[in-house]
Order: structure tokens, then sequence, then C-alpha cells
């Protein structure tokens, strides 16, 4: 028989830990609020440069021959390095959402080596960071705290290394994997060709007949919007990945304050069972005793 | 009178939205000028300040560091970087802006020439306010 002492222990410390849970809950909850609307007003800048870039490669393709070129675009022949760049939390207690994140990397790495490809990981997050050294493989560039405070900045230089080694043919695919947010309650893998840019995403549009380029070259032109549509898109993965997060974080809190109830709830009757146990084991002694003095 | 809508975009968000009688740009080929019905451009847009007449002829000025513009007919979308218009309550506010922009402008690692000009502008807008 479980010790009444050690079961009433057994409560409080449950009681505890929901506390915390549900503390957690509700600031996951909050920071979803506000990552949710950062992502809100990126969207404005990615429906812009979309539509620009959409215009662009109209005009480039009606009036040009060829179509678009240009190494942004070109299918690489034969597949020799590939870049995965990964997106995970740094921190943890959110569920399933690194593992998945990291399950999914390690399907494609599977993937492209059976092609015969050399696959290089790029992760943020210490989550990934920490899983792939422990399993001892090599990360070609690693880089915490980025997840969990986004900026543009830090975003951009991260990804000019990839864009700069695929530029000068070092890298012939690159590849941008993150959990993304789909709602207050789920995520959603979300892998996105990085490179080389995947023409069909810009949809044909009516485009005014006369439009004046400055400068007067349109290569230049669309190889600076390129750039920054790819740095915006690590940008935007940042900050949909830390929205998916926190959502995440939030129902596994919301769960295990649900659990820790249950438990709670469990344990009592326990525990009432024990006290109730204890007390007929005394009154029968007592009984007993007196029958006994007869 | 006429009107031409601008939008000004920056990653982080919308900071500019309205209607405006002109517009001023710094252009990678020289500094432009936009009024209502203008022809269809799209251009770069290098370090610089974004001078912005407003629809009830009050002035706004925005200094930027990487950007293009897209013009139409009657609307212009300015997708910038990053971006510090230069407005303030206070003269605290406005002196912190003015900060701001300077390092934004510092980090673009332009030519210290341009620099300069550039400077001299804002401050030059900043006293106005």
């Amino acid at each position: 028989m479980a010790n009444l002492k050690d079961i009433k222990r057994k409560i409080g410390s449950v009681k505890n830990t929901q506390k915390t849970t549900r503390a957690m809950k509700l600031v996951s909850t909050a920071k979803l609020r506000r990552a949710e609307q950062v992502a809100k007003r990126s969207k404005d800048f990615e429906d812009a440069i979309n539509a620009t870039l959409s215009e662009i490669a109209t005009i480039i393709k009606k009036y040009k021959v060829g179509g678009i070129k240009g190494r942004y675009f070109e299918e690489p022949e034969a597949l020799g390095v590939v870049d995965i760049i990964f997106i995970t939390a740094d921190k943890g207690l959110c569920g399933g959402f690194n593992y998945h994140t990291i399950k999914t990397v390690k399907a494609l790495i599977a993937e492209y080596e059976a092609k015969g490809a050399k696959v290089r990981l790029r992760a943020i997050g210490k989550k990934g960071i920490e899983y792939f050294n422990f399993q001892g493989r090599k990360l070609e560039d690693a880089v915490v705290g980025l997840s969990s405070s986004p900026n543009y900045k830090a975003a951009a230089e991260f990804i000019q290394k990839s864009l700069s080694d695929y530029l000068d043919g070092k890298v012939d695919k690159v590849i941008l994997i993150h959990n993304g947010y789909k709602n207050m309650i789920t995520q959603e893998m979300k892998m996105i060709d990085l490179l080389p840019i995947d023409t069909s995403r810009f949809s044909e549009k009516e485009v005014p007949s006369v439009m004046e380029l400055e400068p007067d070259e349109s290569e230049k032109v669309l190889d600076s919007l390129l750039n920054k549509y790819i740095e915006f898109n690590m940008y935007y993965a940042l900050i949909d990945s830390l929205a998916a997060e926190h959502s995440a974080r939030m129902q596994a809190m919301d769960a295990a304050t649900n659990n820790a109830k249950e438990m709670v709830r469990t344990l009592t009757i326990s525990y009432n069972k024990a006290r109730q146990e204890s007390i007929t084991t005394e009154l029968v002694e007592i009984i007993s005793g007196m029958e006994a003095m007869k | 009178m006429d009107t031409l809508r601008l939008e000004i975009v920056t990653p982080e968000g919308l900071i500019f939205d309205g209607d405006v009688k002109s517009v001023t740009f710094p252009g990678e080929e020289g500094e432009f000028g936009v009024l209502p019905r203008h022809a269809a451009l799209l251009s770069l847009l290098k370090p610089g300040v974004i001078e912005i007449e407003k629809a009830d002829g009050s002035k706004e000025s925005i200094v930027i560091n990487w950007g293009h513009v897209k013009v139409d007919e009657n609307k212009a979308v300015a997708l910038v970087e990053g971006a510090v218009p230069l407005a303030g309550a206070s003269e605290s506010e406005i002196a912190k802006k003015l900060e701001e922009a300077k390092k934004l402008l510092e980090e673009s690692g332009e030519s210290k020439q341009l620099l300069g000009a550039v400077e001299a502008r804002i401050e030059k807008a900043a006293k106005l306010i």
C-alpha cells in the first residue's frame, strides 16, 4: 500500500508542474500572437516582391528571345553538391516540432545521397545542431539564436554564404526546410527549393506594354531583385518557423497541463482510498483490541 | 488635384501607405521625382532619402539603404530593405531618428562621398520638421 505521505507529496509536485506548464502555455500564446503579427506585416513585402518579379519575368519572356536565363534559373545537369538549410527551435518542450524537421532532413539526406550527390548541412537553431553533432555529422554552418529572434540582417548574411557558393558553382541546389505555421493548432512542414528558382512560382501577369527599366539592363535589375527575393525568403522562413514553434509549444504545454490535471485526479483517488484503508485498519485494531479486553 | 498612391514596404512591414502629390526617389542612376500619371517605370534605388509631399501639403522624409520602386500610372510601390522615417513628436525623438538613419547608411557600405551628401540632406530635412 502506498504511503499516505508519499502520495500527498506526489500530488503537490504534479500540481507544481501543472502551474509551470500552464504559465508556459500562456507565455507561448502571447508570443505566438506577436509572431503572427510580424509574419502578417511581412506578407505585404512578399506580395509586392512577388508581383514585381512576376512582371519582370513576363516582360523578359515576352520581349527577349530565349526567355529567362541566368544562373538563378538553370537546372543543374548533374547534382554535385546540395545545400540543405534547416531551421529548428533553440529550445525544446514543444512536442514533435524539432523532431519532425530533423526527420525530414534525414530523409532528404538519404534521398540525395542515394542519387550520388554530396549533401552539406546548414543548421539554424540549437536543437538541430545538437542532434547532428551527437550523430557525428559535420555541419557546414551552424547558427544559434537566429530562430528565436529572427532579424533581417542576420538572415541575409546567413543566406548570402549559400548564395555566393551557388553563384560560384560550388553548390548546385539549395533547399530550405522549416516547420511552418498553418494555424493556431497545426504546423506544416515546408520545403522550398530556394535555388535554382522555380519560375513557375511567378505567375504571368498583365503588364503595361511600355515599361522603363532603370538601369537599362533587365538582367541587372532582375539579379538585384532575385538576390533580395532569396534573402527575404530566408527571413520569412525564420519568422514563419518562430510562429510555428510557439504554436507547437502552446499545444504541447496545453497537453501537459491536461495530463497533469488527469494525474492529480487519479492520485487524489488513490490518496482517498489509502486514507480510508488506514482508517479502516485503525478501526479494526481498536475494535479487536476492545474485544480482546472483554 | 491629382494624387498618386504611394506604398513603401520593408520586410518588417508597411511603413507608408497613402496618397501623395509628389515623391522623389534616390534612383540608381540619379534622383528622380514622380508625379501622378508617371510613365510605367521600374528602378533600383540606392541609399538616400525618399521625399514625400503628401496630399495635404505636408512633407515627410524617409531614409533608405536599398530598394527598388515600381511606378504605374497612379501607383508607386517601393520595396526597401531598411528604412527610417524622419519624424517625431519631440526634438529628442527626431535626434534619435537622425542617429538611426546615419547608422543605417553607414552600414550600407556605400562610398563616403555619397554618404556625406545624403547626410547633409537628412540634416536639412530634419530641420524642417
